[in-house]
């Protein structure tokens, strides 16, 4: 049984031929070597490989499934062929020196249904999933190796999930969860930290209100980091700009328990 | 015209628990919608406003293909128009309660629906484990059609047998 700094270091160090960075970006390092939109030739071949990347959690997917969602054709014939040639870019791109008639590594075939091996690939989505895990773990009796976990967390959120496929619908649930699981990472580690070093907490409240501008706690936290550092003013211009950004997007006051904080600044 | 067109939108809910001024416990819910193909987005702490939302979209949707319809008259443009307004009216109704149901109890709605789905018949009682659950292809679609339409079929000759023996009595 592995501590949890072993597990931490170990996931840390271990090392894959495949990375593929799906936050702010989307990136696909094979053997160091960073593949470029032109490798992958046509966009559906890289739409492909995004949904297979997207749908990784499921048992398989039906190839009917998939042409309906990427094709959105009714010309189920055309769509095979279609989804063929992309397919085929994909096993060209990720193992091009596969000869023909051999079992492909990392796309598996079962009957009609398909899915990405991800045994040998490592995906900033998975590790994010897991640093969190690990973190939320450390809370209770390791705060220092939280923290770092935490930290780690966040350097992975670079942005949205695969900011190219924004206007997809197959892609918008896992866009959705990743951003929830950033904004309360940024949440546990300004908590982690508002004492010891209040400044970095009230850059990270920055950084969670720049993705979502009501998120009421990250106000809460610069208001507490502020009056820690002594900076009042600035503490109750904070409390002023949640009070307006809940009052035109929502229509509410605050949280009793950020007007308490006002109070406190207040010195009531 | 193009005849399939979808729309689709993530509702991002927030509880806040909390004791207001009082010490009295009390529930908020915040809430943000997200039109995925036009990327538009939307705050609201009252369900109407989501709604409210949705169907602007969704009638910009209809409007937009139903007018670049080179082979539709005027009237014919206007009945769908008028149709897709209907349809929007029925969902607007329901889907607010839908929606509370669901938030207030999930596990028993999902129960409700299997029970629903236990009235049917033995063939199609089985109760579905959400972890079972996955999209439907268009096989599926057709498969199920089919043991409907089969099943359309039996019920009316069972119906048959039923008169025939009440008539007999």
């Amino acid at each position: 049984m592995f501590s949890l700094q072993e597990q931490y270091n170990n996931y840390k160090n271990s090392e894959s031929g495949i990375r593929v960075y799906t936050l702010g970006k989307f990136e696909m390092i094979i053997n160091g070597i960073a593949l470029s939109d032109k490798d992958w030739g046509r966009d559906k071949t890289l739409q492909l490989i995004q949904f297979f990347i997207t749908n990784r959690h499921q048992f398989g997917l039906h190839k009917e499934i998939i042409i309906d969602r990427i094709w959105d054709v009714d010309d189920i014939d055309q769509g095979g062929r279609d989804f063929k040639v992309a397919l085929h870019g994909i096993r060209k791109v990720m193992e091009p020196n596969r000869k023909s008639r051999t079992e492909a590594s990392y796309i598996s075939r079962q009957g009609s249904t398909y899915k990405l091996e991800t045994e040998n690939i490592w995906i900033d989505a998975d590790a994010l999933d897991f640093y969190v895990k690990l973190g939320n773990q450390a809370l209770t009796s390791k705060k220092g190796l939280a923290i770092e976990i935490f930290n780690e967390v966040i350097s992975l959120y670079h942005g949205i999930y695969l900011p190219n496929r924004m206007y997809e619908d197959w892609s918008a649930a896992e866009r959705e969860r990743l951003q929830i699981q950033a904004l309360n990472a940024y949440m546990v580690l300004a908590e982690l930290i508002v004492d010891d070093n209040p400044r970095e907490c009230i850059r990270l409240a920055q950084s969670a209100l720049m993705i979502d501008n009501t998120w009421e706690e990250a106000y809460r936290f610069q208001m507490q980091a502020y009056l820690q550092i002594g900076n009042r003013p600035q503490a109750i211009k904070v409390y002023k700009k949640c009070v307006e950004v809940l009052d035109r997007e929502y229509g509410i006051d605050p949280l009793p328990e950020t007007k308490r904080i006002m109070e406190v600044i207040l010195g009531k | 015209m193009k005849t399939d067109q979808t729309s689709s939108f993530v509702i991002r809910f927030t509880q806040k628990l909390f004791d207001d001024t009082e010490g009295n416990a009390n529930i908020q819910w915040r809430g943000k919608i997200s039109h995925v193909q036009g990327g538009d987005q939307t705050s609201f702490s009252e369900f109407e406003d989501a709604i409210e939302f949705m169907q602007s979209k969704l009638s910009e949707m209809t409007v937009a293909s139903v007018e670049s319809a080179p082979d539709k008259t005027k009237e014919e443009k206007e009945g769908l128009i008028s149709k897709s307004f209907d349809i929007w009216k029925k969902v607007s109704k329901s889907a607010p309660k839908l929606m509370l149901d669901v938030l207030k109890d999930p596990k028993g709605q999902v129960t409700q629906i299997q029970e629903q789905i236990s009235h049917v018949g033995d063939e199609i009682s089985q109760k579905i484990e959400i972890d079972d659950w996955r999209m439907a292809s268009k096989s599926d679609f057709k498969t199920m059609m089919s043991t409907i339409s089969q099943m359309a079929k039996e019920i009316s000759s069972l119906n048959k047998k039923v008169d025939k023996l009440s008539k007999k009595k």
